[in-house]
């Protein structure tokens, strides 16, 4: 066996986690990396450690709640939710009762009706805001999306097992002319995970969202935000917003093209 | 620039990566400090119920584990300290709740391994490369030795592989010093070599 040709001691188990863990600072990291690049035992051992844990990573994620699971949990996490109106009071009273009844009955459903319709706009008006933030923070050179590549076919079995539904990538030849895929990053949309796909168009950067289709939120097809276009489609069970500073028909073309294979 | 974007962001990262409040945080409304409270909970919802499925190992008990601690964590929001991670914070009410469950109590008997200070000797020596030859590719039988995995040794790998928690944050979940965390992890992950190579065990 290659043994270290540098009168290093090997790194012991709790350094080796600490190593793939990103728990190391720095400088020690760098000492460590330095040992490796001359110790075969080690970077082997390294290498080990590693693939477990990516694997531990991907069973450990095992239990995924129902749809019904996770709307009971996300009502839990609302306890002042107004509870609805459903005992208000037994039908046989005096008929001036009635009428005040019926009067208390349709304010509750016109409440219902505009505090829905706000919160509707309201929360489309944060979605976008959202998508924007995501876009910026996209573009922003500190943070680099968790897949680099313009490979579909690196990018696309990256999100198996980290989003409850599947999508299909255009092939490279299927996109506009001087389109092509960056990257992907997993995010958060209104609290569901998202897929977020990182797209160029000349030198202009594009972030395309992909998530499940909902029915509670809505978004216009096309809007604009601070100078950005946001261009929204639907496509099956799919729902795709791209944002960008492109020129819009280009975007469009992005989209079309996107929802087009789904 | 982006005067709307900026606070937006920074509530969207604060979920996104738990990271701490800005240092000139101030009591909140009510309403306000529930929603921030919705905002950081909600996308943890699914890593809440998968952790709380390896816990108890049932599915309906996860629902109501978590569903518990959703109420006892909104209950005690106000103790949540600005600067630390909130993932760890609901996590360690998780795992209390957890304890303090009928199943919990049962699982709670199981002997931890710091109490025993033999068990965690490493006459064995670190992995040989030739350990490191093990049947990764085959999803079931990585998940056989994750559930044949001593509970507390498989409650540090999720929290650390599949949560991305850092050790001081695994220290605070499991109310441990992080010397435990590193031991207790060292030993969970050559536990699971050990059970990844039964095709070799003269080599353990």
């Amino acid at each position: 066996m290659t043994q270290s040709n540098q009168a290093i001691e090997h790194l012991d188990p709790e350094q080796l986690n600490a190593f793939i863990d990103g728990e190391l600072s720095a400088d020690v990291a760098q000492g460590v990396q330095q040992h490796l690049d001359g110790c075969h035992h080690c970077a082997l051992r390294v290498l080990g450690a590693m693939q477990m844990k990516a694997a531990t990573a991907r069973v450990g994620q095992r239990y995924t709640p129902s749809a019904e699971a996770l709307s009971r949990l996300t009502a839990r996490l609302r306890p002042q939710a107004p509870e609805p109106n459903e005992h208000i009071v037994p039908f046989r009273t005096v008929s001036s009762r009635h009428v005040a009844l019926w009067s208390a009955v349709a304010a509750a459903i016109l409440l219902t009706i505009s505090l829905a319709g706000w919160q509707q706009i309201h929360q489309a008006h944060t979605l976008t805001a959202e998508l924007l933030d995501q876009h910026l923070a996209t573009l922003s050179s500190g943070a680099a999306p968790q897949v680099i590549s313009t490979d579909r076919h690196t990018v696309k079995p990256w999100f198996q097992g980290r989003l409850p539904f599947s999508f299909n990538l255009p092939e490279p030849d299927a996109l506009p002319p001087d389109t092509a895929l960056q990257g992907a990053d997993l995010v958060y949309l209104e609290g569901r995970p998202a897929a977020l796909l990182i797209f160029s168009i000349h030198k202009h950067t594009v972030s395309v969202f992909v998530t499940q289709r909902t029915s509670a939120f809505s978004i216009a097809p096309h809007s604009t935000r601070s100078g950005f276009s946001v261009r929204s489609a639907t496509a099956g069970e799919i729902r795709l917003i791209a944002v960008s500073n492109v020129n819009p028909a280009e975007l469009d073309a992005l989209v079309r093209d996107f929802a087009k294979v789904q | 620039m982006f005067p709307i974007q900026a606070h937006a962001l920074r509530s969207i990262l604060q979920a996104r990566l738990s990271i701490s409040y800005p240092e000139d945080h101030r009591p909140m409304l009510s309403s306000d400090r529930s929603a921030t409270f919705e905002q950081l909970a909600l996308p943890l919802l699914p890593s809440l119920y998968n952790h709380a499925c390896w816990l108890s190992r049932d599915q309906a008990e996860a629902e109501d584990l978590v569903q518990e601690t959703l109420s006892k964590a909104l209950r005690a929001f106000d103790s949540f300290q600005a600067g630390t991670n909130f993932k760890a914070w609901i996590f360690r009410i998780l795992r209390n709740t957890f304890l303090t469950s009928r199943t919990g109590m049962t699982i709670s008997h199981t002997v931890f391994l710091e109490d025993h200070p033999h068990l965690l000797e490493t006459d064995d020596a670190s992995p040989t490369p030739e350990d490191h030859l093990i049947r990764l590719d085959n999803q079931a039988v990585v998940r056989e030795a994750l559930e044949q995995l001593q509970a507390p040794l498989r409650e540090v790998i999720l929290l650390c592989d599949v949560e991305e928690l850092k050790y001081k944050d695994i220290a605070l979940v499991l109310d441990v010093p992080i010397g435990t965390v590193m031991s207790r992890l060292s030993r969970a992950r050559r536990t699971l070599y050990q059970l990844l190579q039964p095709q070799f065990p003269e080599t353990l």
